[in-house]
């Protein structure tokens, strides 16, 4: 596989997204850190060995976390908001999602002192906390005003993950840790209710790898996937495995009649069924199914998505990976085939979505 | 957008985005419309001014940055505010959903606007089906797998109770595309949800057949056949049904089938989903003459017919009694 990653391609596509980006970048504005998260995490996960270089961005990043006290309360609150176009002196306008990104760029970059200087255990928990809803799920982010899960985000299985592993890095642990700060029995409830009937995890009975690879990473950091019965792991183990796209036996019979086949998908796993093949749903079916069994690389072909990812969805030209073999590389698609390729060579923790070198010596240096 | 000035606001004191620090990360060059639009907007979200203005600058925001999630929430709350000041909240809610059925129509990917109309209809003191359901279509034609809009169909059926149209409808993008998974998993939502009388189950048994005989090759159908049996059957496959399956593999669990099996001794096949079905039914149903077809059944699967699974039905056969 290392001779046809295309490592030195990729830091430079990768370093494209840290420098200045043309106004056609202005709809990922508001979402900035996540650009961050990629470039930085696909840097970091591909060794890339200048990347001490972007800690001059440190305070830039720190600034994006603020603190904030809850009107009428004498209790604080505090996130981050994903750019400057988003922080509003006065208004709470934090994004669960950008603090996840946020808090993992910083751990990658190794400014372990924000955790135990500038951090705010308490009013960060408070903030996950209050994106709880009533049917224990999560929303993204706080309605400015009232302070109450906004009304007009959605809430699903993404936001569950986002507010469990920011409560795993800031500390949580056991259960009696997290539920000092959300209803996990409520969640769970939501999880299970996601379940669909033919194995997977969705919205309203339809599966989607990624929804359920969000699932299976909350179950995973809250350390109960033994919740799962018996019979629908094994139904979700079945429905992951086979969104592996084959050209092979009667798999190729599509070919001509499915117009969202394609046989040069080999390899690849799509996000549901009858779809092509993606890069990003790589990362997402293998994550779940490495939740699932420990045995996951004996389950299912991983010399084929290695195939896939670099034969058909890496651009060898300008680095990056793209979504499939017929789209331009972008930021998202390239940290997530990176992603996925890392976490087969077992490089990878694939609940945080980083690479383990990274994590384990954070943790270490928390105590 | 009509009637949009920027010198309606030149007596908002503008809010500017913190740019050009050394410490940046990737930084944007923006536009100076972005720049004055946004800055503007800023302002007016952190004076928390409810105004037709703001109303229109927000439009603008959105259209540039349609991911600031500030900035609907601000929308909404303009909206609540402008709406009980015109004493025709019904008639102002309707003027907002069109509105949005515009942006909808120019943004089909954007999935903020979803969450929206959701939170709009939760409002409107009169909200009806019949409104939703024109954009539900010109959507769906338009990207007839687009999770987000098969979820805001559900969620509005839901929020409705109104389930009458809704096997029709799927029907209609099955005749359109056989393949389509959104179309099968929406019966399966329907199905679950209206009770339906043992009939009613076996005329769907029959409709999926039908769809099946199109295509035998087919993950959606053949689920959905599987799913029909386990959730409404309790697991009890009829002879007919297993009759039915075996038309599409050639008889061959009739053949000797073991590990070292020549793979050219094996027949062409017309679907592994329909193997894969039989080798479930039989494993399902334990006796010696079931486990042995299973097992043949996933032996040729796995030698020939869907090979890249080989290891799931390895393990598939572990677990034969
Ligand atoms: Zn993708």
């Amino acid at each position: 596989m290392d001779s046809k990653l295309k490592k030195e391609k990729h830091w430079k596509f990768l370093k494209r997204h840290l420098n200045l980006l043309p106004s056609s970048h202005q709809k990922q504005d508001p979402n900035r850190l996540a650009l961050v998260f990629y470039s930085i995490l696909g840097l970091s996960a591909l060794e890339y060995d200048k990347i001490d270089g972007y800690k001059v961005h440190l305070p830039w990043i720190r600034r994006r976390y603020q603190k904030m006290k809850i009107p009428e309360s004498k209790e604080y609150i505090s996130g981050f908001v994903g750019s400057p176009l988003v922080d509003i002196p006065g208004l709470n306008t934090f994004s669960l999602s950008n603090t996840l990104f946020g808090l993992i760029v910083l751990i990658t970059l190794k400014d372990y002192d924000f955790f135990t200087t500038i951090l705010d255990h308490d009013s960060i928990s408070r903030f996950v906390s209050s994106c709880q809803t009533i049917n224990g799920s999560f929303k993204s982010s706080l309605d400015p005003v009232t302070g109450l899960p906004s009304p007009v985000d959605s809430d699903d299985l993404r936001f569950c993950y986002i507010a469990v592993a920011i409560l795993y890095l800031t500390g949580c642990r056991t259960m009696d840790d997290f539920e000092k700060f959300i209803d996990v029995k409520n969640l769970l409830k939501y999880i299970k209710e996601q379940e669909c009937t033919v194995g997977g995890y969705g919205k309203f009975d339809e599966p989607h790898s990624g929804y359920t690879s969000c699932a299976l990473a909350t179950l995973s950091l809250l350390n109960c996937t033994e919740f799962i019965t018996n019979e629908f792991k094994e139904k979700t183990l079945c429905w992951l495995l086979q969104r592996q796209v084959s050209n092979e036996g009667c798999m190729i019979l599509q070919d001509d009649k499915n117009a969202t086949y394609d046989e040069t998908d080999n390899g690849g796993f799509q996000g549901r069924e009858n779809k092509f093949a993606d890069t990003c749903y790589c990362f997402w079916c293998l994550n779940s199914l490495s939740i699932l069994t420990p045995d996951w690389k004996g389950l299912c072909d991983t010399d084929l998505v290695n195939s896939y990812l670099l034969d058909q969805t890496q651009n060898t030209i300008i680095g990056g990976f793209s979504k499939t073999d017929e789209d331009d590389p972008d930021i998202y698609h390239t940290y997530l085939g990176i992603a996925a390729l890392k976490l087969i060579d077992g490089t990878l923790d694939g609940p945080l979505c980083m690479p383990i070198s990274s994590l384990q010596e954070f943790l270490n240096n928390s105590g | 957008m009509s009637g949009f000035d920027m010198n309606n606001y030149v007596d908002v004191e503008p809010l500017e985005i913190e740019t050009g620090l050394p410490d940046e990360v990737c930084p944007i060059m923006y536009t100076d419309e972005y720049k004055q639009v946004m800055s503007v907007a800023r302002r007016l979200m952190q004076e928390g001014e409810y105004s037709e203005r703001a109303l229109q600058l927000t439009s603008k925001a959105i259209a540039l940055a349609p991911a600031f999630y500030t900035v609907w929430n601000y929308r909404y709350s303009i909206v609540e505010h402008l709406a009980k000041e015109s004493g025709d909240v019904e008639g102002y809610m309707n003027k907002e959903m069109d509105w949005l059925d515009e942006v909808t129509l120019g943004n089909p990917k954007n999935y903020q606007i979803w969450s929206y109309r959701q939170a709009l209809l939760k409002i409107h003191p009169a909200p009806s089906v019949k409104r939703e359901l024109p954009i539900l279509q010109i959507m769906i034609d338009d990207d007839t797998k687009n999770y987000h809009v098969w979820s805001y169909r559900k969620w509005c059926i839901l929020f409705f109770q109104d389930f009458t149209n809704e096997l029709t409808y799927a029907d209609s993008l099955i005749q359109r595309d056989v393949y389509n998974n959104s179309a099968w998993t929406h019966r399966m939502f329907v199905m679950k949800h209206t009770n339906p009388s043992k009939h009613e189950v076996r005329e769907e048994i029959e409709y999926t057949k039908k769809k099946i005989e199109i295509v035998p090759q087919n993950v959606s159908s053949w689920e959905y056949l599987r799913g029909l049996y386990e959730v409404f059957l309790d697991c009890e496959y009829d002879e007919e049904t297993i009759k039915f399956a075996e038309k599409f593999t050639d008889d061959i669990l009739k053949l000797d089938i073991t590990v070292d099996k020549e793979v050219s001794a094996l027949p062409n096949i017309e679907s592994s989903y329909a193997l894969e079905f039989l080798a479930d039914v039989f494993a399902k149903i334990p006796s010696p003459e079931n486990t042995n077809n299973a097992k043949k059944a996933y032996t040729a699967l796995s030698l020939k017919y869907d090979p890249i699974r080989s290891a799931l039905w390895n393990h598939k056969m572990g677990q034969l009694a």
